[in-house]
């Protein structure tokens, strides 16, 4: 139990002991009641200064199991990541065997099927130094997690992820010195990388990668209004699985650290994504906003009542109401513990998120919470 | 009870500035006008209930079209080719921003309200009553189309 100031009580908090209606033993609101909106007005207009709140909430008992998770994913994305790096890197056996990385892509849907949210967190959040690596397990993730609200199913889920674990492949054709550049491209160095797509097809075609596969590894950088490469293909001239990947690709290069640009916050990725809307399949683009939310996983907003949080987790077409932790009260005072709070409940409608923090002080906030993990 | 404008008004200010946020476009009121339940909504409906110091009911009503629009501005312009489960929220969200942002209001006039979640209904001969009360009706004008928000209150008893 600990007393605090009225302007400092946020949505989600209990009450320790009892409040009375002044000079009476009237009880008006009951210790343990979890504070709503209107009850923290009504407090507040009551002219209380200070009320004591308990330390612990309902929450946190799934914030403990879930603490408990993220080691264990974040052990079987660094499998995923090692094992992509085994499999794809020039040094390994080619051809390919197409068994193993549907093993691969099948432990990536076993994790989907665990927590997706967490996943996605981890998608956000662990920064390898060997990019393309995990960006292929990132795409495919992702990649998954839209599939399954386009109703795939295991089996078809199953190839999209080896498509999306392979499609980066043919940078291995490539000088390392190219890829891994800092700074920007010449133009020769541009037209090379440009070749990927059909460096990617040829290394598959030679470990007899069904045409499917081979399909989205050419086509994942062509976009529906014709304006990419290598050959400008539009709209439903790129197989469907590619648009997917078109989108997913995209996403995770702009929320990823690069050297020759600024890391996206997962906001920014999105609007990146829906500015240029016309490069997209919009059915893949409805798809993917499902998934990823309107705010998406990791970003950091601002409440209608003031308060800073996290978006911690989203749930399939409830892209305006996720799942939040706390970090600022309304006055911009650091809580002492973050406090989690569901959005979708009944009880928080009268709140709802105003707006995104902008990028800078979204770094700046991010910086300030690393030691908090998800 | 006659519905003051005092517990009107946030209704009308919140509309506005949801509208034009989130909505991306400007709004304007048409003739205010009361009517007796049930109301006949539109092709789109959101129900949201009033509870606390008040209780009662807010409707919003709006055509497919706009509402199809307006999702799109509050998907950040993602583009909307149905109504489907992901717009539909998006609509939901835009009456409980309008509702909670107008509770918000009210709670600085020292009046305590919480809002019930959005209810969708989308098809043309809904309905919509409330029990004992008539609604007054809010027409507004956007740039996507009508809006039309029925508003029934009464303080409640106790």
């Amino acid at each position: 139990m600990k007393k605090i100031k009225v302007t400092q009580l946020v949505p989600g908090m209990r009450l320790a002991e009892d409040i009375f209606l002044p000079n009476t033993n009237v009880i008006l609101i009951g210790a343990n009641k979890e504070l709503t909106v209107d009850v923290i007005r009504r407090i507040e207009a009551m002219g209380i200064s200070e009320v004591s709140i308990t330390e612990e909430t309902e929450e946190d008992s799934k914030e403990e199991k879930e603490k408990q998770l993220i080691p264990l994913l974040m052990k079987n994305h660094e499998r995923a990541v090692s094992a992509v790096e085994e499999i794809i890197k020039p040094s390994s056996d080619y051809p390919l065997e197409e068994q193993v990385i549907r093993g691969l892509a099948d432990d990536l849907l076993a994790q989907v099927e665990v927590d997706s949210s967490l996943l996605l967190n981890l998608t956000h959040l662990k920064r390898y130094d060997n990019y393309l690596f995990s960006h292929s397990v990132n795409v495919a993730i992702l990649s998954i997690l839209t599939g399954e609200v386009l109703g795939y199913t295991r089996e078809e889920l199953n190839r999209l992820g080896v498509a999306a674990l392979l499609h980066d492949i043919g940078m291995m054709s490539i000088k390392p010195e190219i890829w891994q550049k800092q700074g920007s491209l010449l133009p020769e160095e541009l037209e090379e990388i440009k070749k990927h797509p059909l460096y990617g097809e040829e290394i598959l075609k030679a470990g007899n990668f069904p045409e499917e596969i081979l399909a989205v590894v050419r086509e994942h950088h062509e976009r529906c209004d014709g304006s990419s490469y290598p050959y400008g293909k539009q709209g439903k001239e790129i197989s469907f699985k590619a648009r997917i990947l078109g989108v997913t690709d995209v996403y995770d290069a702009c929320i990823s650290f690069r050297p020759h640009r600024e890391q996206m916050t997962p906001q920014q990725a999105l609007e990146q994504l829906l500015a240029e809307k016309e490069k997209y399949d919009p059915v893949v683009l409805n798809a993917f906003v499902s998934v990823m939310a309107i705010y998406p996983t990791g970003s950091l907003v601002q409440l209608n009542t003031g308060e800073v949080a996290k978006v911690i987790k989203v749930r399939k077409n409830n892209p305006f109401r996720p799942e939040l932790r706390i970090y600022y009260d309304r006055e911009g005072r650091r809580l002492e513990k973050p406090l989690r709070l569901n959005l979708a409940e009944d009880k928080y409608h009268t709140l709802y998120i105003d707006k995104t923090l902008p990028a800078e002080e979204h770094r700046r906030i991010m910086a300030e919470l690393a030691d908090d993990f998800v | 009870m006659n519905l003051k404008a005092d517990l009107i008004n946030p209704f009308l200010k919140a509309a506005f500035d949801i509208l034009r946020r989130m909505g991306k476009t400007d709004a304007t009121r048409g003739q205010l006008g009361l009517v007796s339940s049930p109301v006949k909504g539109d092709e789109v409906n959101v129900a949201i209930g009033i509870t606390g110091d008040l209780s009662g009911q807010v409707v919003f009503c709006l055509s497919e079209e706009t509402a199809v629009k307006l999702a799109s501005n509050m998907l950040k312009g993602l583009p909307v080719l149905s109504l489907d489960e992901l717009a539909k929220s998006a609509i939901s969200e835009f009456s409980n921003m309008v509702s909670g942002n107008a509770v918000a209001e009210l709670g600085s006039q020292n009046i305590f309200c919480n809002i019930t979640p959005p209810a969708v209904f989308v098809g043309r001969g809904v309905t919509v009553s409330a029990k004992d009360l008539d609604f007054l009706l809010i027409p507004l004008h956007t740039g996507l189309g009508n809006v039309r928000i029925f508003i029934a209150l009464k303080e409640s008893d106790s």
